[in-house]
């Protein structure tokens, strides 16, 4: 059966050129193929690659071909791991191994490994396919890199964040603490506001009322929550709250311890205090002190030293009668001797009656009574008065006293005439009194401007220095005069300079120990002058 | 015949001096020893001349001025005041209630009070 044969030669022939088609078919696909490519027969020997594995690799076919496996990577027993692998899992594995190129190279690839069976199932080889990771490891190494890197900066930034939020919770326990600083003061503060023994009034700079103290409220029976907002204008209509409305007036006006009598038993003390801010008025405190009491008590020493003297008079006055009467003989006849001790008991009683004068004088002073009903009249007069009464007892003492005319006629001035005399008394009888034999005193009237200057000057003992500034006090006597002289009550100049200032005159001296002093005294010359008219 | 003089004044030592350096002088004394007394022995007595203390137990001198005031006949008596004190305020009432005098006690001596009395009433 040739034909039969040819046909099967035939059809072997087709059978094997259809077999040669695929294998070329295979062969030309697997040189296409991008991916790395190789096989390996079941003892991991290379048996085939393809053109892509030779471009990884670097090496030929014939290099590589029948050679292991493990030549090819770093990891030598890697294949061998990969195909045990894959034997007893029975699928494709992939796994990431570092390929050794020719040239020395190390590429890191994904290794793919599958095995090969033949039609019962034995195996045959592997197919291991590579995958060139190195881009993407690199990729990965930037993007890990860069990760690291941000996450450095991020660490950077969180440790500055942290160290900002740190500070910024400082800050917030600082604010929290200078807050409770605050708080604590304003308490504070306002602890001092409510338990003031003081009455305060706050006005704001458009004098509206902004805060009224317990103790104001105390004062004038008033309500804070009444008044709170309301214009100094508006309090004056409240009847408790007029008079001191009106010493304060409309702009509320700087005063220093005013007395305000608020009620019939209430002295007030009023002072304002402007509430200064940067530069700028706030407002006006007004602070009210009580000084009911002290006046109560300053009354009290006054009456005090005022019935004091007026009991004191009468023993005087009766002892100085029948002194008088015995040294007049009315009492019948007395010895030179008795009448020597009498005169001398005499004298002693004039000098008490004269402490106890000074003291009315100084109590009716603080009483604020003490000038009485001032009339013009002419200084010079009254100067010369009092020098004229003091003739004898200059002869007596060996003081030559001169009386320095004004150049012209002096103006008239409204005085209360008989303390005008004590004033000039006083001075004079300290000059008299207080230089020694051979000296003089010198009494001088001038006109200087609008006042009218009185000087009393002697070559006496002087005012010492360390105690010049004490010298208008009351009850002060300096230290030389009182070794000289027992007798002097401290109260003549207090009183002399009472007297001149409240005619709105000034009083002066100026003082040199052992040489002498000279008293100024000025007033003025004019209609009315200073709160003169507090009569008695 | 004596000029008569009552001595209104509640100081026995004032009253036993007075008394004594008036009568030496020649005047007739008679003696009250408080404003009401005083008033009741003016009455009774019509002096010629009160001095007058102010400052007594029941009735003060300015009181007695003002009793006076509204009698007739004592209004016309002269009145010289001694006491201890002298303000101002104190010597100008007394003015306007008719006083032609004022003392201090312990201003004046006694001569001085006789000086005063001669010259408002003579001897």
């Amino acid at each position: 059966m040739p034909e039969e044969k040819l046909s099967l030669e035939l059809e072997h022939q087709k059978v094997r050129e259809d077999l040669e088609s695929l294998e070329r078919y295979i062969e030309e696909f697997s040189e296409f193929l991008p991916l790395p490519v190789c096989m390996v027969n079941p003892v991991d020997v290379i048996i085939g690659i393809n053109r892509a594995f030779q471009d990884l690799t670097c090496y030929n076919e014939m290099e590589i071909v029948g050679k292991e496996t493990s030549f090819l990577f770093l990891e030598k027993k890697g294949i061998k791991d990969l195909e045990e692998e894959i034997g007893s899992r029975q699928k494709r594995i992939t796994r990431e191994m570092t390929l050794l190129t020719k040239d020395g190279g190390k590429i890191p690839v994904n290794v793919s490994g599958q095995f090969r069976r033949d039609e019962e199932g034995n195996l045959i080889g592997y197919f291991f396919a590579l995958f060139d990771v190195s881009a993407l490891k690199k990729f990965q190494e930037e993007l890990e890199k860069k990760v690291k890197e941000k996450t450095k900066e991020l660490e950077g930034k969180t440790k500055e964040l942290e160290a900002s939020g740190r500070a910024l919770l400082n800050i917030l326990e600082d604010i929290r603490k200078s807050l409770k600083e605050t708080e604590e003061e304003k308490n504070k503060t306002q602890a001092i506001i409510t338990n003031f023994t003081d009455g305060l009034f706050l006005f704001d700079k458009e004098n509206n009322l902004v805060l009224v103290n317990p103790q104001a409220e105390v004062f004038f029976k008033i309500k804070a929550g009444d008044l709170i907002n309301k214009p100094i204008l508006e309090l004056s209509s409240i009847s408790s709250l007029s008079s001191l409305a009106k010493l304060l007036g409309p702009e509320i006006k700087g005063i220093f311890r005013k007395e305000l009598q608020a009620k019939e038993s209430l002295v007030l003390e009023v002072s304002t205090i402007p509430v200064m801010g940067e530069g700028e008025k706030l407002g006006t405190l007004v602070i009210l002190h009580d000084v009911t009491r002290e006046k109560r008590i300053e009354r009290m020493k006054t009456e005090f030293v005022s019935i004091a003297a007026h009991q004191l008079r009468t023993p005087l006055s009766a002892i100085k009668w029948t002194l008088r009467m015995l040294l007049d003989g009315d009492l019948g006849g007395i010895t030179e001797e008795q009448k020597n001790f009498i005169e001398k008991t005499y004298g002693s009683n004039e000098r008490m009656i004269a402490l106890i004068n000074d003291l009315l004088s100084v109590a009716r002073i603080e009483e604020g009574r003490y000038l009485y009903k001032p009339t013009r009249a002419d200084i010079e007069l009254v100067v010369r008065f009092v020098v004229n009464s003091y003739k004898e007892e200059s002869k007596k003492r060996g003081i030559k006293v001169e009386f320095k005319k004004p150049e012209k006629k002096l103006p008239l001035v409204l005085i209360d005439v008989e303390k005008m005399r004590l004033a000039v008394q006083n001075l004079f009888d300290n000059a008299i009194r207080y230089t020694h034999p051979d000296g003089k005193v010198t009494v001088s009237l001038k006109r200087v401007k609008k006042e009218i200057e009185v000087s009393i000057k002697d070559t006496g003992v002087g005012v010492p220095k360390n105690q010049q500034e004490r010298i208008f006090t009351k009850f002060f006597r300096a230290a030389n005069v009182m070794r000289m002289q027992t007798e002097g009550s401290g109260l003549g100049l207090f009183i002399t300079k009472n007297i001149i200032e409240a005619h709105g005159g000034k009083i002066w001296f100026e003082s040199e120990e052992n040489k002498g002093s000279t008293f100024h005294f000025t007033l003025p010359v004019k209609e009315e002058f200073g709160e003169f008219l507090k009569t008695g | 015949m004596a000029k008569k003089i009552l001595l209104i004044e509640d100081e026995e030592i004032m009253i036993n001096l007075l008394q004594r350096k008036l009568t030496v002088e020649g005047y007739e004394i008679s003696v009250g020893r408080d404003g009401k007394e005083g008033l009741e022995k003016m009455k009774e007595v019509k002096p010629d001349l009160v001095l007058l203390d102010i400052i007594m137990p029941k009735m003060g001198g300015f009181e007695v001025m003002e009793e006076m005031q509204k009698d007739r006949e004592l209004k016309k008596i002269p009145v010289i005041i001694i006491s201890n004190s002298g303000q101002p305020v104190e010597i100008d009432k007394a003015q306007t209630l008719g006083a032609k005098d004022w003392l201090i006690k312990t201003e004046f001596d006694p001569q001085e009070v006789i000086d005063k009395i001669k010259k408002q009433i003579g001897k």
